[in-house]
């Protein structure tokens, strides 16, 4: 029985947390007050029976194997958690004074320097709250930068259709316009279409490298060239950071603008969908453009705000997710510099161990290259001879206990299914998910309406989305 | 020295072996060689106990204060115990955004209730699943409102600095104006707001408290944007809902905030929470995830992530925002929080924020600080005295109290909410009235 809504365990005259009654006389407000006030009156042990309840119809890492391509779902370190609750972190005041917040202050710092090294970057703002808004604050940089050296006509990104959604949406909410351009046969950029976009109007490429398939974008000296000599500038969308942390730095690929997902790539939770974290890195000749503030060190090695007359502003309210930062510092200084490389090169070695456990009944883009972190493989054929799409492989794996793939992404690949293992998975669990792929596809010829029925043993079967839409039941109500 | 791959040395030659390579590095073959980056210059790893270790000293070079004094869109409030144990459980914790709704029921039900109650707090028909912060859920309502001719926001000069920043940045990047108007006394001048709308006005932005702690005439402000065509949007503190009148019995077409206070600690500035509601008739155009209630394949009730044609992964550079990765945990912890508080909890805690608020606002004037501003304020109030506010901060600083914000040298802004007390208030009182 799955639990029904906090609203419908209403109990009139329950209470739950209580407060100190105040010592001082009850001030009786001059202003309109509100009429009704209809918030649900609830017993403790109902709020905790309830909440316990649906966290268990939550899956989380923590739960099982989560190979959402595109998400890094690794595991989070305990210890960043316990670090992060610290009283002498959550309790301090955004406006206290610097002196007061010298911790704050060192951890902001110390973070941006280890990010700076690891991207190849000269300047880093921790300020936006996600990744899309880390796009958004870099992409406003380059902006700032082309205007500030007096090239006004740059209006322009440039995006590969294979490129995450939030890249052109970003563009254009940074006021720009969008040109997206096809993929070569292997999928990558094709150089032709890219040399036949660039010009005077071009402020920058956008690009993820290992691309959206998980391959590794080859040409990517090339293409810095192109965009480069046309005058424009490249951005790394640093999703997939972390096939290559520790290997090869985005700064020395060519990339002027970078940024990252500390929700991925540096270990911190994703929350159920944030908070996140979405550092922006840059080369020298952009830095006086990132937003304000940013921490700088002082020569008696205190630490204070600095401000910057050409930034773009501010993005966020005071500096952005705080706490979050303090969970990624901590999970970089436990790795160090080696455990970061190893990190890479686990993921890696997991994507692909995967991918030729289940190649020879799910074959992988990219032939016979070796995939980066992840790998995506089309379900056309499957499809096309026993009518079991992407989507059936992925609910089928919901009754095995593991989280799907990202499906139907990226667009350009039919009945796509994106594996992002993570380095943070044993061989046995990638065993066992190779075993789970195989009966799929065994059950696919004996059974198919198993799998288009699937799942079978979640809270719910598969929900109406057409209904959800039309009927836009979008609150509770009495 | 640490880290978290569980890959044996003797498991990875066998996974090689059936890969087909010799070395981990044969798998990197794609990238060329004169890219490498070499040893990255970063420190040796360090053990778990080294890592708890060193953050602890890190934590104890910040200063914990015996009282704080000090809001400007950071408060501090009681966190019931409830809240955070919730909050931390692993399954909501380490779960990513609720794409497979058959395994994310619990988390799509708690965004459910989380948008339930903030259209309750608010009077508003419809509520995203969280933006960012108070500042960036201000930014896109603000966005929401351009329509062919109208282009230009109306704000006035008592809104939150990081408010007007954000939206300054938002807005002017998508070709709109923010146009700020002087307050006067400390609130909206209406007469000088509706001298300047026309029919380039897309919206009117008001914050309820404003900066400076003072209750607005709300639906003055409404009729005035509403009866230049434009759009009226709220910034709301979340607790003073519990007393104050609605945004949408003011007229508000969006209301906006900070939740923040809704069981987050100060945690120098985030993860924050940003909410943003709106009537019925503005849903095609809200940012951001939102939850649907919808029936499964046999029939029983089910929650999904829906209206998604708005959203980036579908509409990409036409999308209404480019946001993904919201605040859901935030969210999470602001359900709880407005549960675990229930209808009494919620109004005791805005009626301890006021009546501490107004019991320091007399003790103070008694010292010697004078009111600012004339208006009636919620639990925050300008005081002045000439020259003073650094004398006043160092007095309570050395006893460690953190004083009102200095927004000059001669005024401070003060909060005070229901962990202030009688005796910390006298204290400080008395601390001003020496300093002065």
């Amino acid at each position: 029985m799955s639990e029904k809504l906090i609203f419908e365990r209403n109990s009139h005259g329950a209470r739950a947390a209580t407060i100190r009654k105040p010592d001082v006389p009850e001030y009786e407000p001059s202003f309109a007050l509100r009429e009704t006030f209809d918030f649900p009156e609830l017993t403790e042990v109902a709020i905790v029976r309830h909440y316990t309840a649906l966290s268990r119809e939550a899956f989380g890492v923590d739960n099982g194997f989560y190979p959402l391509g595109s998400c890094t779902m690794k595991y989070n370190p305990k210890l960043d958690e316990e670090i992060a609750a610290l009283e002498g972190f959550t309790d301090i005041h955004p406006l206290a004074p610097e002196k007061s917040a010298q911790g704050s202050l060192a951890v902001m710092y110390g973070l941006s320097e280890a990010l700076k090294e690891i991207t190849g970057m000269d300047a880093v703002t921790l300020q936006p709250a996600a990744g899309a808004h880390g796009e958004y604050t870099g992409l406003s940089v380059i902006g700032a930068y082309h205007k500030g050296r007096g090239d006004t006509a740059r209006k322009k990104i440039i995006v590969p259709d294979s490129a995450h959604g939030t890249n052109p949406a970003s563009a254009a909410m940074a006021g720009f316009e969008v040109v997206n351009i096809p993929s070569d046969e292997e999928k990558g950029v094709d150089l032709a279409a890219l040399r036949a976009a660039v010009g005077a109007d071009t402020a920058a490429l956008m690009l993820t490298n290992p691309t959206t398939l998980g391959l590794f974008e080859k040409n990517i000296e090339a293409i810095a060239d192109i965009v480069h000599s046309a005058g424009g500038l490249l951005y790394y969308d640093g999703a997939n950071l972390n096939a290559v942390m520790g290997i090869v730095r985005p700064g020395d690929m060519g990339f002027d603008v970078v940024h990252l997902n500390l929700h991925k790539t540096f270990s911190t939770p994703h929350g159920g969908g944030g908070p996140g974290s979405g550092p922006v890195g840059c080369k020298r000749a952009l830095a006086k453009y990132l937003p304000d503030p940013r921490v700088i060190k002082n020569a008696d090695g205190s630490y204070s705000f600095a401000y910057s007359a050409d930034s773009i502003g501010k993005v966020s309210s005071f500096y952005g997710n705080f706490l979050v930062y303090l969970k990624a510092y901590a999970y970089i200084l436990t790795l160090g510099a080696e455990g970061i490389r190893r990190s890479a090169e686990g993921a890696v070695l997991n994507a692909n161990y995967l991918k030729a456990g289940i190649s020879d009944l799910y074959p992988a883009e990219g032939g016979a290259r070796h995939c980066m972190h992840e790998f995506v493989i089309s379900c056309s054929r499957m499809k096309e001879e026993y009518g079991v799409s992407a989507m059936d492989v992925a609910k089928a794996m919901i009754d095995y206990g593991m989280h799907p793939p990202t499906m139907y992404f990226p667009t350009i690949v039919h009945e796509a299914l994106m594996f992002e293992p993570t380095e943070t998975e044993d061989k046995a669990t990638l065993d066992e998910a190779v075993a789970v792929l195989k009966a799929i596809y065994e059950t696919a010829h004996t059974s198919a309406e198993t799998l288009t029925g699937a799942p079978h043993n979640a809270a719910i079967s598969r929900p109406d989305e057409v209904l959800a839409a039309k009927s836009q039941k979008l609150r509770w109500k009495k | 020295m640490s880290d978290y791959i569980p890959v044996t040395a003797r498991e990875r030659a066998e996974m090689l072996a059936a890969i087909g390579v010799k070395s981990v590095d044969e798998l990197f073959e794609d990238i060329p060689a004169g890219l490498r980056a070499g040893a990255l210059a970063l420190p040796e790893g360090l053990s778990q106990q080294e890592v708890y270790e060193k953050f602890k000293n890190i934590a104890s070079e910040n200063r914990l204060y015996r009282s704080y004094m000090r809001g400007a869109g950071a408060y501090r409030h009681y966190i019931p115990s409830v809240v955070k144990a919730i909050a931390s459980r692993s399954e909501f914790v380490t779960a990513y955004t609720p794409y497979q709704a058959e395994m994310s029921q619990g988390v799509l039900k708690a965004m459910f209730e989380y948008q339930t109650y903030i259209c309750l707090l608010t009077g508003m028909d419809v509520s995203n699943a969280s933006l960012y912060n108070g500042a960036t859920a201000a930014a896109e309502a603000a966005l929401m409102t351009k329509d062919r001719g109208r282009y230009k926001v109306f704000v006035t000069d008592n809104v939150r600095p990081d408010v007007l920043a954000v939206m300054k940045t938002y807005l002017t990047a998508k070709g709109m104006e923010l146009n700020v108007i002087p307050s006067e006394d400390g609130a909206t001048d209406v007469s000088a707001l509706k001298a300047l709308l026309d029919a380039s006005a897309a919206a009117v932005y008001a914050e309820q408290p404003n900066y400076f702690g003072i209750v607005e005439d709300l639906e003055a402000i409404g009729e005035t944007a509403h009866a230049a065509g434009a759009k009226f949007i709220a910034g709301c503190n979340p607790i003073s809902l519990a007393l104050l009148k609605t945004p949408a019995e003011c007229g508000a077409d969006i209301a906006v905030g900070e939740g923040q206070p809704l069981g987050m600690s100060l945690a120098f500035g985030g993860p924050y929470l940003g909410f943003l509601a709106c009537k019925e008739k503005e849903v095609r155009k809200i940012p951001g995830r939102i939850v649907g209630e919808t029936v499964d394949k046999d029939m029983r009730k089910a929650y999904v992530l829906t209206l998604q044609p708005r959203e980036q992964h579908i509409k990409r550079e036409r999308a209404s925002s480019n946001i993904c990765s919201n605040e859901a945990l935030c969210a999470l912890t602001a359900t709880v929080y407005m549960s675990a508080m229930g209808k009494e909890g919620m109004r005791e805690v805005a009626s301890a924020c006021l009546s501490y608020a107004h019991y320091a606002a007399r003790k103070f004037t008694e010292a010697g600080l004078e009111l600012r501003y004339k208006g009636e304020f919620f639990h925050e109030f300008v005081t002045a005295a000439e020259g003073a506010s650094d004398k006043i901060l160092t007095a309570l600083d050395a006893r460690g109290i953190l004083g009102g914000l200095k927004l000059n040298d001669d005024e401070l802004l003060w909060c005070f909410t229901e962990l202030n007390s009688k005796e910390d208030i006298n204290e400080a009182a008395t601390l001003i009235g020496g300093a002065l």
